[in-house]
C-alpha cells in the first residue's frame, strides 16, 4: 500500500516538474503585468489584442505552414526511404542510416550552421524554402525511426500476395503495405510536426530574415518584452491540442463490445479527420507554392530592415496609406546578424537602420549609397547636436540619418542601493555581491570598465585592455548574471540591485517599477544612435528616401517615441511631447554637460574586434 | 538483382541525404580548416588547446554528463511504474510527455527563469510557507535543471518503450524460479532494457552538450558552455571559428553513433523517438 502511495506521489512530482513552467505561462497569459512572475490583476486584454496583431498572426500563420509542409514532405520521403532502404543489403543499409540519422544526433546548432553555409555557399537567398529544406531534413530521421520498425515486423509475403491476385503495384501498396505500416507514419507525421513546431535554433540559422516563426518571433521580442500576446497564443494553442488528445483517447473505451453503430461512429471520425488532414497539407501547400515561387511585384516597394520592435506598427500603415509605396518590413537582432546578410546579398533591402560603428563599418566597405537631402527636407527637424555627433561615424552625415539615440548607463532599486550612486566604481563594490547584473556584449561589457579605468571606449591599447579585463574578471564574483534584454525584467522583479542598461528601457521600467532610477556615471559612458542607411543595392532608392524623411516628422517621431520610449532626435518631436515630466525628463533627454563624456562606439576594423572578443572570451571562460 | 532494383528506387533518397546532410558537413569542414581569405589552417581547430575553449568544453561535457545520469535516474523508475499501470493506450504516455513541447521552447525556458530567479514564483511560495528562500538561479545547477527539464521526454520514451514490449511470462518466469524483485530487476529487466537506456542516453546527451540558450537565461552567462562559443563565434561574423568548434563537436557525435552501433544490433525497433 505505501508503496503504490509512493509511486503515486513520484509520477505526480514529475508530472508537477514538467508543467510547472507551463502553468505560470498560462497564467503569465492573464495577467496585466507584462513581466513575467509579477502578478498585477487578471486581465482577458492579450486575448483580444491577440487577434488584432498581424506581426503574430502572421508567425502563427508561417510556423503551422512550416510544420505541416515539413511533417508532411518528411513523412513521404522517410516512408519512401524506409520501404526502399530496407531491402537494401547490410552494409549500404547501415551506411545509409546512418548518415540519415545524422540531424537527428548532431548538435542543432552545428546542423544550423551547416545549412547556413551550404545555402551561403551555394548563393541561396535565405528565405522560406530554406528554413523548409532544413527543416524536411531534420525531421526525416524521426520519420524512418517510427517507420523502419513497422517496415521490419510487415509480413511481405502479403503484399506479394496481393500481387498474385491481379492487384497492381499501386493498388497493392495503397491496400496492403500502407494499412501495415500506417500507425509508424502518423506517429512520425506527429513527431515531425512537434519537432517543426517547437524548433528555434535551426530555424534562426537558416531564416535569413524575411521569414518568422512564432519561435523566432519570439527571440526578437526578448529585445522589447515578450508580449503577453504571446502567452495567451501559446496558452490557446496547448489547450487545443490538449483537447483533441484527450478526445482521440477517449474515444473507443473499450474493446470488447464494438456495436456496428460505434464501428460507423469511428469510420466517420476517420473520414473527418482524413479530410482535415488532406485539408491542411492541401492549404499549406498552395501557400508555400505561392510563398516560393510568386513573388508579389507591385510596382512602388520598398523593404525596410530594422531591429525588432523598433517602431509604432502604425506609422507603416500612415506611410503606406500616404504615399502608396508597399513596405515589406523585417527586423533583425544584433547589428553583426544584419551586418552578414546584408554583405553578403543574401537579402536585399532599400533602408536599413544599423547602429553608429556599424554604419562606420558599411562605409569603410563600401555598402552604403549617398543620401540625397533634396528628397529628405524634413532633416531639418533633427536637432544640430545630434547631427554633430553622427559625424564622429558619418563624416558629413553623407550616409545616414539618425532615427533614435541614448547613453548607457546604471539602472538602481533605490530601496536596496541607499548610498547615492555617481559613479562605475558601484559596480565593482563588494557590498552588492550577487546583485549587479553586467551587459553580456563585448562592447557594452568593456565600455564600462575602460570608462571607470578612465580610458576610451574605443581603445586598441592591448595594456589598457588587459587591465580593463583584469577588472572584469575581478568583478565576475560580484555579478549576478551577464546578461542583455533581462536587465529589464529582472530589475523589475526587483531580483537585482544595480544593472547596466540603455537609457531607453529605463522610462518603461520606472514606470513598471517606480523604485528604479537611471544614472549617466560621472566618468562618462557610451552615447550611441542609430540611423537610417540606403544600401548601396537598394532598388528604391527614392521610395527608401520617402520613408527616411517621412520618419524625420515631428509628428511620425512622437509616435515612434512613445511606442519605443527610446529618445528622439528630433527636436519638433520633443516640443510636441505633452507630458512634461517626460519632455525634461533627465533620462530620455540629458543635459548637455552629462554627455559631454560621453563617447559614440567606433569600428574598431576586423582586428580590433577580434582583439576584443579574444578578451571578451577570457572573462567569459574563467 | 533485385537489391540493384531497390537501390536505385532509393536514389532519390540518397540525392537528398547527399545534398543537404553530406555536403552542408563538407561546408562545415571547409570553413573549419580555413580562414577568412580561404587559405588552410588548423587555427580554429588548435584553439581548443587554450583555456578558454577547453574550459568550456570540459564545463560542457561535466554538465551534459550530469544531466544524462540525473535523466537516467529519474527516467527508469518513472518508465517501470508506467508500465505496470497497464495504461490501455500506451501513446497516451507518449503524448504527455510530448505535450509541453507545443509550449513553445523559449517561453518555457522564460517561464524556468521567472520560477527560480531571486524574488521570482518561487521565492514567493516559500515565503508563503515560511521557508527558506532557494537560490539556483546562475548557477550550473539551474543550467543542469533546464536540461534535464527540456530532455527528460527524450529519455522515459525509449525507456518505456522498450519496457512494455518485455512479456510478463519473462518476468514471472524469472519470479517462480525464487528471484526477488530486486534480483529480476537487476538480472531480467535491466539487461533487456539496454537499447531504450542507450537511445535515451543519446538523446539527452547531445543536445545537453551543445546548448547555449539554457546556460543563456538560466546560467546568467557567468558559465560559458561550449555551444556559447559557437553561437557567440557567429554572432561576431567569425563563421570560420565557429565551423572550427563545430567540428570538435562532431568528435562526440561520431563517439556517439558508434555507441549506438554497438547497442543497437538489430535492435531498431527499440528505439522508437
Amino acid at each position: 500500500m505505501m508503496k503504490r502511495q509512493i509511486k503515486k506521489i513520484y509520477l505526480f512530482l514529475i508530472l508537477l516538474f514538467l508543467y510547472l513552467p507551463i502553468f505560470v505561462l498560462i497564467v503569465a497569459s492573464f495577467n496585466d503585468s507584462r513581466i513575467l512572475g509579477t502578478w498585477k490583476g487578471f486581465t482577458l486584454k492579450w486575448y483580444t489584442q491577440l487577434f488584432e496583431n498581424d506581426a503574430i498572426m502572421t508567425a502563427l500563420k508561417s510556423t503551422l505552414v512550416l510544420a505541416v509542409m515539413a511533417a508532411f514532405l518528411a513523412t513521404v520521403i522517410g516512408t519512401f526511404a524506409c520501404l526502399t532502404i530496407h531491402k537494401m543489403k547490410k552494409l549500404p543499409k547501415a551506411f545509409i542510416m546512418s548518415v540519415t540519422n545524422i540531424p537527428m544526433l548532431n548538435a542543432e546548432i552545428v546542423t544550423g550552421l551547416a545549412f547556413m553555409l551550404l545555402f551561403i555557399g551555394i548563393g541561396m537567398s535565405l528565405s522560406f524554402s530554406t528554413v523548409l529544406i532544413a527543416h524536411v531534413t531534420f525531421c526525416i530521421p524521426y520519420v524512418v525511426l517510427s517507420v523502419m520498425p513497422k517496415v521490419q515486423q510487415m509480413d511481405h509475403s502479403m503484399y506479394e500476395a496481393a500481387l498474385d491476385l491481379g492487384a497492381s503495384k499501386s493498388y497493392a501498396f495503397f491496400k496492403v503495405t500502407l494499412p501495415d505500416i500506417l500507425p509508424g507514419v502518423l506517429s512520425g507525421f506527429f513527431l515531425s510536426f512537434t519537432m517543426s513546431l517547437d524548433d528555434f535554433i535551426i530555424t534562426h540559422f537558416t531564416r535569413g530574415s524575411g521569414f518568422d516563426t512564432l519561435s523566432t518571433k519570439i527571440y526578437t521580442e526578448v529585445r522589447k518584452g515578450i508580449k503577453p500576446e504571446m502567452y495567451a497564443l501559446s496558452t490557446l494553442l496547448f489547450v487545443t491540442v490538449f483537447i483533441l488528445l484527450l478526445l482521440i483517447n477517449k474515444a473507443p473505451a473499450k474493446k470488447e463490445i464494438i456495436t456496428r453503430q460505434e464501428e460507423r461512429r469511428q469510420r466517420i471520425l476517420r473520414l473527418a479527420a482524413g479530410i482535415i488532414c488532406v485539408t491542411l497539407i492541401t492549404v499549406s501547400m498552395v501557400y508555400s507554392i505561392k510563398n516560393i515561387f510568386l513573388k508579389p511585384v507591385s510596382g512602388n516597394e520598398i523593404y525596410v530592415y530594422n531591429w525588432g520592435e523598433y517602431i509604432d506598427p502604425e506609422v507603416i500603415r500612415q506611410f503606406e496609406e500616404e504615399t502608396g509605396i508597399t513596405v515589406h518590413y523585417e527586423e533583425f537582432e544584433t547589428n553583426e546578424e544584419m551586418y552578414t546578410i546584408v554583405a553578403s546579398g543574401a537579402r536585399q533591402y532599400d533602408v536599413i537602420c544599423p547602429s553608429d560603428y556599424m554604419i562606420e563599418k558599411m562605409i569603410k566597405n563600401s555598402l552604403l549609397a549617398e543620401l540625397d537631402y533634396e528628397n529628405i527636407p524634413n532633416i531639418q527637424n533633427i536637432g544640430k547636436q545630434y547631427l554633430e555627433r553622427a559625424e564622429g561615424f558619418d563624416p558629413e552625415n553623407r550616409y545616414s540619418v539618425p532615427y533614435c539615440w541614448g547613453t548607457v548607463g546604471i539602472m538602481y532599486n533605490k530601496k536596496m542601493v541607499t548610498e547615492p550612486v555617481t559613479s562605475w566604481e558601484i559596480l565593482f563594490d563588494e557590498t552588492y555581491r550577487k546583485q549587479i547584473l553586467m551587459q553580456n556584449s563585448v562592447r557594452d561589457a568593456y565600455c564600462v570598465a575602460l570608462s571607470y579605468l578612465g580610458y576610451s571606449i574605443n581603445t586598441l591599447e592591448e595594456a589598457e585592455l588587459n587591465e580593463a579585463t583584469n577588472l572584469l574578471l575581478r568583478q565576475k564574483p560580484l555579478v549576478q548574471a551577464y546578461v542583455i534584454d533581462q536587465v529589464r525584467d529582472k530589475m523589475i522583479r526587483n531580483s537585482a540591485a544595480l544593472g547596466v542598461i540603455y537609457s531607453g528601457e529605463a522610462i518603461f521600467m520606472q514606470k513598471e517599477n517606480p523604485d528604479l532610477e537611471y544614472v549617466i556615471p560621472k566618468e562618462g559612458s557610451n552615447v550611441w544612435i542609430d540611423g537610417w542607411v540606403i544600401p548601396k543595392n537598394c532598388k528604391n532608392k527614392e521610395g527608401a528616401e520617402a520613408w527616411i524623411n517621412f520618419m524625420c516628422r515631428p509628428e511620425t517621431a512622437l509616435m515612434n517615441f512613445d511606442f519605443i520610449t527610446y529618445s528622439t532626435p528630433n527636436e519638433a518631436a520633443r516640443t510636441l511631447i505633452e507630458d512634461e515630466e517626460i519632455r525634461n525628463s533627465k533620462i530620455a533627454f540629458p543635459d548637455a554637460e552629462d554627455l559631454k563624456r560621453c563617447e559614440v562606439y567606433h569600428y574598431l576594423g576586423s582586428d580590433g574586434d577580434l582583439l576584443y572578443d579574444k578578451y571578451w572570451t577570457k572573462v567569459g571562460a574563467d | 538483382m533485385k537489391n540493384k532494383k531497390y537501390t536505385l528506387f532509393a536514389g532519390p533518397y540518397i540525392v537528398w541525404m547527399t545534398a543537404f546532410i553530406v555536403i552542408p558537413l563538407l561546408f562545415v569542414c571547409y570553413y573549419g580548416f580555413t580562414d577568412g581569405e580561404g587559405n588552410f589552417t588548423f587555427d580554429n581547430i588548435a584553439v581548443i588547446t587554450q583555456k578558454e575553449y577547453y574550459g568550456a568544453l570540459g564545463l560542457s561535457v561535466l554538465l551534459a554528463v550530469i544531466c544524462t545520469l540525473v535523466c537516467l535516474l529519474l527516467a527508469y523508475p518513472l518508465a517501470l511504474i508506467l508500465r505496470n499501470m497497464k495504461m490501455k493506450k500506451s501513446s497516451f504516455i507518449v503524448f504527455i510527455f510530448i505535450l509541453p513541447m507545443w509550449m513553445n521552447f523559449l517561453l518555457r525556458t522564460y517561464a524556468w527563469q521567472a520560477i527560480l530567479d531571486i524574488n521570482g514564483v518561487l521565492d514567493h511560495i516559500l515565503a508563503y510557507l515560511h521557508l527558506p528562500a532557494f537560490n539556483i538561479i546562475n548557477t550550473p545547477q539551474a543550467i543542469v535543471l533546464g536540461m534535464v527539464y527540456d530532455f527528460l521526454p527524450f529519455m522515459v520514451l525509449p525507456i518505456y518503450n522498450v519496457l512494455i514490449k518485455i512479456d510478463d511470462n519473462i518476468i514471472n518466469a524469472a519470479r517462480d524460479l525464487g528471484a526477488n524483485y530486486r534480483q529480476t530487476l537487476i538480472k531480467v529487466i535491466i539487461p533487456l532494457s539496454f537499447p531504450g537506456i542507450a537511445s535515451g542516453i543519446i538523446m539527452v546527451f547531445v543536445p545537453a552538450l551543445t546548448t547555449f540558450v539554457i546556460s543563456d537565461i538560466l546560467g546568467g552567462g557567468k558559465q560559458l558552455l561550449i555551444g556559447n562559443l559557437v553561437e557567440n563565434k557567429v554572432k561576431a561574423d567569425n563563421l570560420n571559428l565557429g565551423a572550427g568548434l563545430s567540428l570538435i563537436l562532431m568528435i562526440f557525435i561520431v563517439l556517439n553513433m558508434l555507441f549506438t552501433a554497438k547497442y543497437d544490433k538489430g535492435q531498431e525497433g527499440g528505439r522508437v523517438l
